[in-house]
């Protein structure tokens, strides 16, 4: 096999999205046999760029080529037809049919308008072996975990003779192990003489799979080169212009042992399987933060303590006042939560920013005609001032923001509620690195002003980098707690995983400059 | 450029649209520009109005309500069944609007306890309210039998029928409802995103069946609004009162995705159907046609609406 041959290349290409300039003159090669990594920040341009190779965009200026001829593709049905295909981050599988119907539609073996089963049945075999990809093939497509759905997608990718397999965040939602083995896929593919573009902001993914990475930074490319010459670091610098440690604030000081107890939960455990047993205390002005992996309760104790998920048994205080259970009275006696996903869980896209900041909050404008407008209006944009969001005005939808942007807009709810208690469930996922940065600040700001904060994160480095003490999860219940100087990757991991099972990579230490893209 | 004009032009299109075809008729039409003229549409439209502006509300919170109809048919009947009986033209109202309060009730509950899809559940209640109402009116023409029923829509103060200044008020009471109290932002809360409303403590169940209350409420009256104009009432199964009123509330652009949408809109949708018909009628189009083009406007309507949903904001 040819190796190092440039199946596709880009040249000088540039794309203009209204007032954005998401790619200015691009050039890169994606060669046969080889995995590309693509890393950068939210907005870099990353899957710009593969959207032009794919034939979802044209590009305004440049060229593509594929092998020697130029490419002028008008749509993604014409690309995939050339055998470039992309799996994207959603997946887009059909739940309700079988592994097999999924992975051959569209191209579905037949005898005039009738489907030939024996004869797709054979191909997905068939395929499955060449490829090592164990999967149930007469199962329900809705009914496999997510690992298996995105093997099921590359199986069909792989089905169609796919020359370029553009992966775009292929783990942001698996567990490790099962990280680990999509990994392995990968690389067979670029043996079997696949071109693999792989987009991750999972650094060390990238490090292990990539033969060669490109870093992007707003719209342009930074450096191409072989993976094995850079380091997190290295790259992190690339992305970001700037060194990683400068992504945490200071710390605020850890509070004094007599300072008052905000939250006390006891013995709480959930009606099934999620979590039993959980007790914890966070002070005023402390930050709290709840490691562990994937699936181990985290975000369910969160809902818990907040009312938004029935318990079975156990009790929760704030402030000396118990709980009743339900999220107005959580919001009552000074509770707020920022959920883990802001787009199903937080926010009305296309409603104004100013009433997504106020929602739980609309009492106190009361007048005698409805809501007063211009206080609510101080209120927010006061709030949003607070917690940097940057939006037109508070009337434009929350839609039209950033996403990190739009992370502030659930901060600016929080900070207007004045809260006793903050639950920050995963609140920098899918945010920039600059984005990360003042929303730490703003978590340290309710901190010093004595508001506990207990905060939800898979990102190890995060809950190293801005909490006082950490509390590992496992399977439903705290493992271990670390303080201060106790917290480091090492303990908080082995704690995660438990005993017996230290080999896990990668996944879990993925430092916090590494921005998860938003789902 | 298309950035800006597009926002502004989704935004009050369909009031600048209305606006436009008014000029357009008054230059072009004769006999549209006169106060008779005006008042007719004012009274025609007043019943619709009424039952539009709180469906508005229903679809904002993401719910189909499509008992309207039925609730329209067979308030009056009950309406009508009380007047005769007692001669109490005020009492009728009072039944007529609880009918439809009953009836929205009983919606509200089965879409929200029952988790049973707003639009067959609708459905399968209308079924059941046509049916009362032949059970009620024995299969016959009610008439009012007072001059006060008759009254209630058709006394005129300043030139405009009680039907039309009922319409205002009631138009009044939505709009502010739905764009001045916490219970408005909690229905756009609740259309727009059911689970993030909940985080945020809105009651999304109390919401949704509150909607649903307040629009059988409001047909039921529309009900009696119009058989009070028209002296009568028949039991029928007739569903195209409510097409009506879902053809003025998307026409206007309210999303039927739920979520997003204003009373204004409605208002603006259906007196563009209104005053498109009215000027068919002026020009003496064929109504067949008519039906046609109403048909296609709301398409129309519709397509831009899912068409600007997609585009990049």
């Amino acid at each position: 096999m040819k190796h190092a041959e440039a199946l596709v290349s880009v040249r000088n290409a540039s794309k203009r999205f209204g007032a954005t300039q998401a790619l200015e003159d691009v050039s890169v090669d994606f060669e046969t046999g080889r995995v590309h990594g693509l890393v950068g920040e939210n907005g870099a341009g990353k899957s710009t760029l593969c959207k032009i190779v794919l034939g979802v965009h044209a590009p305004d200026a440049g060229s593509i080529w594929l092998e020697d001829s130029p490419l002028r593709l008008l749509s993604p049905a014409e690309g995939a037809a050339l055998g470039l295909v992309g799996v994207a981050q959603e997946l887009s599988l059909l739940p309700a049919m079988s592994v097999v119907d999924n992975v051959v539609l569209g191209t579905e073996e037949h005898w005039g308008p009738f489907v030939s089963e024996r004869a797709n049945r054979r191909r997905v075999e068939a395929l499955i072996d060449e490829h090592g990809l164990e999967v149930p093939i007469d199962a329900r497509a809705g009914s496999l975990s997510v690992a298996d759905q995105q093997k099921v997608e590359i199986l069909r990718a792989l089905g169609r003779r796919s020359r370029l397999v553009v992966l775009d965040e292929p783990t942001a939602r698996l567990a490790s192990h099962e990280a680990a083995e999509l990994l392995d896929t990968v690389r067979r593919l670029a043996e079997r003489g696949v071109a693999v573009v792989y987009i991750s902001h999972f650094l060390n993914e990238v490090l292990s799979v990539a033969d060669t990475v490109t870093v992007m930074r707003d719209g342009r490319i930074v450096r191409t080169g072989p993976a094995r010459l850079e380091s997190h670091a290295s790259l992190v610098e690339g992305m970001t212009g700037r060194q990683i440690g400068e992504v945490f604030p200071p710390k605020p000081p850890a509070p004094a042992d007599d300072a008052p107890v905000v939250l006390r939960v006891d013995g709480l455990s959930s009606t099934g399987a999620e979590f039993a047993d959980v007790s914890l205390q966070i002070r005023a002005g402390e930050i709290v933060g709840l490691a562990g992996l994937v699936g181990a309760g985290r975000s369910e104790v969160a809902h818990a303590v907040y009312g938004s998920l029935a318990v079975a048994s156990g009790s929760v205080e704030v402030c000396g006042h118990r709980l009743s259970g339900s999220v107005d009275d959580a919001l009552a006696k000074g509770v707020s939560l920022i959920p883990e996903s802001r787009r199903d869980q937080g926010l009305m896209a296309r409603r104004p920013v100013r009433d997504n900041t106020t929602l739980p909050y609309l009492r106190r404008f009361a007048g005698r005609l409805g809501i007063r407008a211009s206080r609510e209006q101080e209120a927010a944009s006061e709030a949003c001032d607070d917690v940097g969001v940057r939006a037109e005005s508070m009337l434009t939808p929350v839609a039209a923001l950033s996403g990190g942007n739009q992370q502030k807009v659930l901060f600016a709810r929080a900070v207007l509620g004045e809260p006793q208690l903050l639950i920050a469930d995963e609140p920098t996922r899918g945010v920039d690195v600059g984005s990360k940065r003042a929303i730490y600040e703003a978590l340290n700001r309710m901190a010093r002003s004595g508001c506990a904060v207990l905060l939800v994160s898979s990102e190890l480095e995060e809950v190293i980098g801005t909490c006082h003490r950490a509390l590992v999860m496992r399977r439903g219940r705290i493992v271990a707690e670390h303080e201060g100087g106790d917290m480091t990757e090492t303990s908080l991991l082995a704690a995660a995983f438990g005993p017996g099972d230290g080999t896990a990579r990668g996944r879990s230490q993925e430092p916090a400059a590494a921005a998860g893209e938003p789902r | 450029m298309m950035a800006q004009v597009l926002p502004a032009a989704r935004r009050y299109g369909i009031a600048v649209v209305t606006v436009a075809l008014f000029g357009l008729l008054a230059a072009t039409t004769d006999g549209f520009l006169s106060q008779a003229n005006f008042r007719n549409i004012l009274d025609q439209q007043s019943a619709l109005l009424i039952a539009a502006s709180f469906a508005t509300i229903t679809m904002i919170a993401g719910g189909f309500d499509i008992s309207a109809a039925s609730v329209f048919v067979v308030a009056p009947l009950f309406a009508l069944q009380v007047e005769n009986a007692t001669g109490s033209a005020g009492l009728a109202l009072v039944v007529g609007v609880a009918v439809g309060l009953v009836v929205g009730v009983a919606n509200g509950l089965v879409v929200t306890a029952l988790k049973v899809n707003s639009f067959i559940a609708t459905l399968a209640t209308s079924f059941m309210v046509f049916g009362a109402g032949f059970l009620i009116s024995d299969r016959s023409v009610l008439r009012a039998s007072t001059d006060a029923y008759p009254a209630i829509a058709r006394t005129r103060w300043w030139g405009i029928t009680t039907g039309a200044w009922i319409a205002a008020g009631v138009v009044a009471v939505a709009w502010i409802l739905l764009s001045r109290t916490r219970f408005g932002r909690h229905v756009y809360a609740v259309g727009g995103n059911a689970e993030a409303a909940r985080l945020a403590g809105v009651h999304v169940a109390r919401v949704k069946t509150v909607a649903f209350a307040l629009a059988g409420a409001a047909a039921g009256l529309a009900g009696v609004v119009s058989s009070s104009r028209t002296l009568s009432a028949l039991p029928s199964d007739d569903f195209s009162f409510v097409f009506g009123v879902i053809a003025a509330v998307v026409v206007g652009g309210t999303s039927i995705a739920g979520g997003e949408g204003a009373v204004w809109r409605t208002i603006a949708g259906a007196f563009f159907i209104a005053l498109m018909i009215n000027g068919f009628n002026l020009h003496q189009v064929d109504p067949i046609w008519q039906r046609v083009i109403q048909g296609a406007v709301i398409l129309a309507a519709v397509s831009i609406d899912s068409w600007t949903q997609r585009r990049p904001t």
